[in-house]
């Protein structure tokens, strides 16, 4: 099978990276081996949160003092802006409604009560300008009964910091019977599934409305429109109060949703998307990656003219740790991070962790090294790039989407 | 005497919420004594909660320590009796490799016979069908009636117990200072870490059972006990690959027992002396790993090929004797010190040495000499009582799965493993109260509950200890958010949550990052994304 481009990784870098090059014109292929970190996303890009531990108001500023093996750094800072222009316009083209500006960090609530920077939040979120004020003083929190995975005292205790007067309530409807039943399956997939079907919102908006009574806003777990990109909005329509969304524990609802527009972005443009499928090995010569063989292809090589790595950090498996290195598992690729384990880790989990920074090494193209060698024709973006702790910094997302687009306009050169 | 009068007054004050401490107490209580105990942290941390939970059959010591061997057959016997709910029935093989000495082999079956622990020779042949993970290469092999025990439920059900005759157990209460008038010791100062207040208590005996803390709590009182601090190394993997105790039948050393235990098994372990001033500093390097690895996969090859859950170390809490850096040739005998004969101290008695296996012959030791002392004469009964969990006529494991198994969920399951016949005090039946909190080790919403009810549980990690939440292959990754809204609930004080919150995986932190490879790296990555990056959870002040 041969391709202008495949993209190996099925996260939020390959789909930025395919939709382009697919908006392009280009015949593309994804091959994703599963689930990616937008499964767990909070409802908002992060562009650059943090510096040293201060909370950065405008991202593109405070991109100048990070250093120079930054992926911004390397993607150029006369680039930045532009990009995560792009980058809002793409997400908006494939359905997914994003606002915020690269030059201003606005907040978001967290499920510890507490406001957070960041740079685009969906639709589903509200925003707020200020981190040290909360608009409402009157708030109700309803959650589902018996769902363990909203977190409502932890909510109120931070906003009690706000002078909020906080109530919890639970919300009982028969049709969640069912899924309380096993043990196990009160998770917030099932909840949202019962309101994909649309017929369970009119009444449990007007359960909302009546336990609502009194407050200026209501508190509720981010688990609507899993299948169905409508279910907030109209839910949001039918309460008579602003409704603010707050994630629960994984996995994300918003976040499933997104993937999976992204993916219908991108197969709606032509591209090719194999799921469930990994990447072995491939066939190199002259420095060039002739093609890929896959698990389920088997004999049946993938050809392409430029590929694109965004397998993902540690938890995508696109860079793996075993006890005396760290290797990327399908190429080999030269790695950028220490061989001693001894070294991988602070001894406190929430310190900067040095094994964080670590991803697949490239020569200023973002062409991969093997041997120290550039491979002409295989690039890197998103996480797998290292050189960041995304964590920190709060640039998770940004990294992943200005790294695919710079990557895809270099192939597009 | 009358059990406990309401003040700080007390026949007896025990320090230390180990096996040592809370068996004391036990017997203590069960003799009419009045019983304050006082455990710096939460019951079981330190040494009781840092080793194999091996059930020795004391064949490991038969060779180089017969005392040891014979006290440990006998508590054997007696704990499969009195704790069936802690203890699983594996049985051990004593296997010998070709790089080993076939002749010691017939020296330690002449030492466990005089023990009076019995041993099977058993063909390397059938050895491999017993236990279809032992090295295949094993020349020789014998059986000996070792097993598992969880301490962790030893210790609860002796505090349990302790409680239920009429004790007062205080966690969070560490001795700062011991009161004395002239040549007796009288009482207590200690320091109340939940509410940060000083407090004293009064007591006709203080026992010192601190393990190795002991010296430390000696030197308070002006006496000298000095202990060897001997740290010892363990792993643990994430799948039960051995179902009998796989131990090399050798001289005793590096990581030459495989240990499993609930859903899991244990190698350990290492033995190295540290400084004093180090006890409470605990972490596992790099070499110990490597060593322990490296010695465990002869046990049983699949090790190899087995994801590694945490590193852990423990201090034994062994009495110095002589200037052997190993600390392997000390003995692990039981020490008991009554300092007025010792150091001209009256009401002051130390209780050491010994090992998890002996706890409960320490605890009479210890109760006699009490007892002796107020001029109590009453029996000790431990050896015969069963323990709260083990009540029920011949409870045990195996019996529970035929009888009691049936029709019931996962988490009713886990939590008769757990609490034995206590398990009916867990609520259920209602969906919420079934609701799965920890999915690896199948923990309800109403265990939950009920620990932090009846359990003593302040935190977290206490809660860890009394059911198994986050022990499990994810390490807490889910399960110890939805743990913390429960624990929020009961003691409706969030941003201390929060906290212990971030305190729980810390403490999870510390025994993954000594063996964080392959998958282990991709979870630990994943859990701080979610708390810190998804949930906006910090350090501390949160």
């Amino acid at each position: 099978m041969k391709f202008d481009n495949i993209i190996i990784g099925g996260g939020l870098s390959g789909l930025t990276c395919g939709i382009k090059l697919a908006e392009q014109g280009r015949k593309c292929a994804i091959v994703s081996s599963g689930q990616s970190a937008i499964h767990f996303f909070s409802g908002s890009f992060d562009l650059l949160n943090w510096v040293s531990g201060q909370v950065v108001e405008n991202p593109l500023e405070g991109m100048g003092s990070l250093p120079d093996t930054h992926p911004y750094k390397r993607v150029g800072l006369e680039n930045v802006a532009c990009l995560a222009e792009e980058a809002l316009l793409l997400l908006d083209r494939a359905g997914l409604d994003f606002s915020g500006q690269a030059n201003q960090n606005h907040f978001v609530l967290t499920p510890m009560g507490t406001m957070k920077p960041t740079w685009l939040t969906l639709g589903d979120f509200t925003c707020f300008s200020q981190k040290e004020t909360f608009p409402w003083k009157q708030a109700v929190i309803l959650n589902f009964t018996g769902f363990v995975d909203f977190h409502t005292l932890f909510i109120k205790d931070g906003l009690a910091k706000f002078d909020v007067n906080v109530q919890i309530k639970n919300i009982a409807m028969e049709v969640f019977e069912a899924i309380r039943r096993n043990p196990s399956e009160m998770r917030s997939t099932n909840i949202a599934k019962k309101f994909d079907k649309g017929t369970v919102i009119e009444e449990f908006a007007q359960k909302v409305n009546e336990l609502g009574e009194g407050a200026e806003v209501v508190i509720l777990p981010a688990v609507f429109g899993l299948f169905n990109k409508s279910v907030a909005a109209e839910l949001k329509a039918k309460i008579n109060k602003p409704v603010l969304l707050i994630p629960v524990i994984p996995p994300s609802v918003p976040g499933i949703r997104s993937q999976i527009l992204l993916r219908q972005r991108f197969q709606e443009l032509g591209g090719t998307y194999l799921l469930g499928d990994n990447v072995e090995e491939g066939t190199f010569e002259n420095n060039r990656l002739l093609d890929i063989k896959t698990k389920n292809h088997g004999d049946i090589k993938l050809k392409a003219e430029q590929f694109i790595l965004t397998s993902g950090s540690f938890y995508s498996k696109g860079i793996v740790a075993a006890p005396n290195k760290i290797y990327d598992p399908i190429f080999g690729l030269d790695i950028d991070g220490d061989t001693d384990r001894a070294q991988w880790f602070d001894e406190k989990i929430f310190n900067d962790q040095p094994y964080m920074y670590y991803g697949v090494k490239t020569d200023k193209h973002f062409r991969a090294l093997m041997s120290g060698e550039p491979i002409g024709n295989l690039y890197v973006a998103g996480s797998v790039l290292g050189g960041a702790n995304a964590l920190k910094e709060g640039s998770g997302a940004g990294i992943c989407l200005l790294s695919s687009l710079h990557v895809a306009a270099q192939i597009l050169k | 005497m009358m059990n406990k009068v309401k003040s700080n007054d007390y026949d007896v004050i025990i320090i230390g919420g180990g096996s040592t401490g809370t068996g004391t107490a036990r017997d203590c209580a069960m003799r009419g004594l009045s019983v304050l105990l006082v455990e710096r942290r939460d019951f079981a941390t330190g040494a009781t909660g840092r080793n194999h939970g091996l059930l020795h059959s004391g064949a490991r010591y038969a060779v180089t320590d017969h005392e040891s061997a014979s006290e440990c057959i006998k508590e054997n016997k007696i704990l499969r009796r009195i704790a069936s709910h802690c203890v699983e029935e594996n049985d051990g093989l004593f296997i010998t490799l070709p790089e080993d000495d076939m002749a010691y082999q017939s020296k330690f079956i002449d030492a466990c016979t005089s023990a009076g622990i019995n041993t099977d020779v058993i063909d390397p042949d059938l050895a491999r069908r017993m236990e279809p993970s032992v090295n295949p290469h094993l020349v020789g092999a014998v059986k000996v009636p070792d097993g598992s025990v969880d301490p962790f439920r030893l210790t609860m059900s002796n505090a349990l117990d302790a409680r239920i005759h009429g004790a007062t157990l205080l966690t969070q209460h560490e001795v700062t200072g011991i009161l004395r008038e002239q040549d007796k010791v009288v009482g207590l100062e200690l320091i109340n870490h939940e509410i940060k207040e000083k407090v004293k208590y009064y007591g006709k005996i203080i026992v010192n059972a601190g393990g190795i803390w002991g010296q430390h709590i000696a030197n308070l009182a002006e006496v000298n006990v000095n202990m060897f601090p001997a740290k010892g190394s363990l792993l643990i993997f994430g799948h039960r690959v051995n179902k009998m105790v796989i131990n090399r039948c050798r001289k005793p050393a590096d990581a030459d027992i495989l240990v499993p235990g609930d859903t899991i098994c244990l190698v350990g372990t290492t033995s190295e002396h540290i400084p004093y001033d180090q006890i409470d500093n605990m972490f596992v390097t790099k070499d110990d790993v490597d060593v322990l690895i490296r010695e465990g996969v002869k046990l049983a090859p699949s090790l190899a090929a087995t994801r590694v859950l945490r590193a852990y170390a423990g201090v034994r809490p062994l009495v110095a004797a002589d200037n052997d850096p190993s600390g392997r040739n000390i003995s692990r005998g039981i020490v008991l010190l009554d300092h007025r004969e010792r150091d001209g101290l009256s009401g002051f008695i130390t209780i050491t040495g010994g090992k998890l296996m002996t706890y409960r012959l320490m605890a009479e030791l210890a109760t006699d000499l009490i007892c002796k002392k107020l001029l109590v004469d009453k029996q000790c009964e431990t050896a015969d009582k069963p323990l709260p969990g083990s009540e029920k006529d011949g409870f045990s494991m195996k019996k529970a799965m035929q009888k009691t198994y049936s029709g019931l969920s996962i988490s009713q399951k886990s939590a008769q493993d757990r609490h034995g016949s206590l398990a009916h005090k867990i609520p259920k039946g209602d969906i919420y109260e079934d609701s799965m909190v920890c999915e690896c080790e199948g923990v309800s919403v109403g265990e939950v509950k009920y620990a932090i009810k009846e359990l003593n549980v302040n935190n977290l990690v206490d809660l860890r200890r009394r059911t198994r939440v986050g022990m499990g292959t994810c390490q807490g990754e889910l399960c110890a958010c939805r743990a913390a809204g429960l624990l929020c609930e009961a003691h409706g004080e969030p941003g201390k949550t929060k906290d212990d919150l971030a305190d729980f995986l810390q403490e999870r932190w510390k025994g993954i990052c000594p063996i964080a490879w392959g998958d282990t790296v991709n979870e630990i990555q994943f859990i701080s994304w979610i708390y810190e990056g998804v949930y906006g959870l910090k350090p501390h002040d949160n």
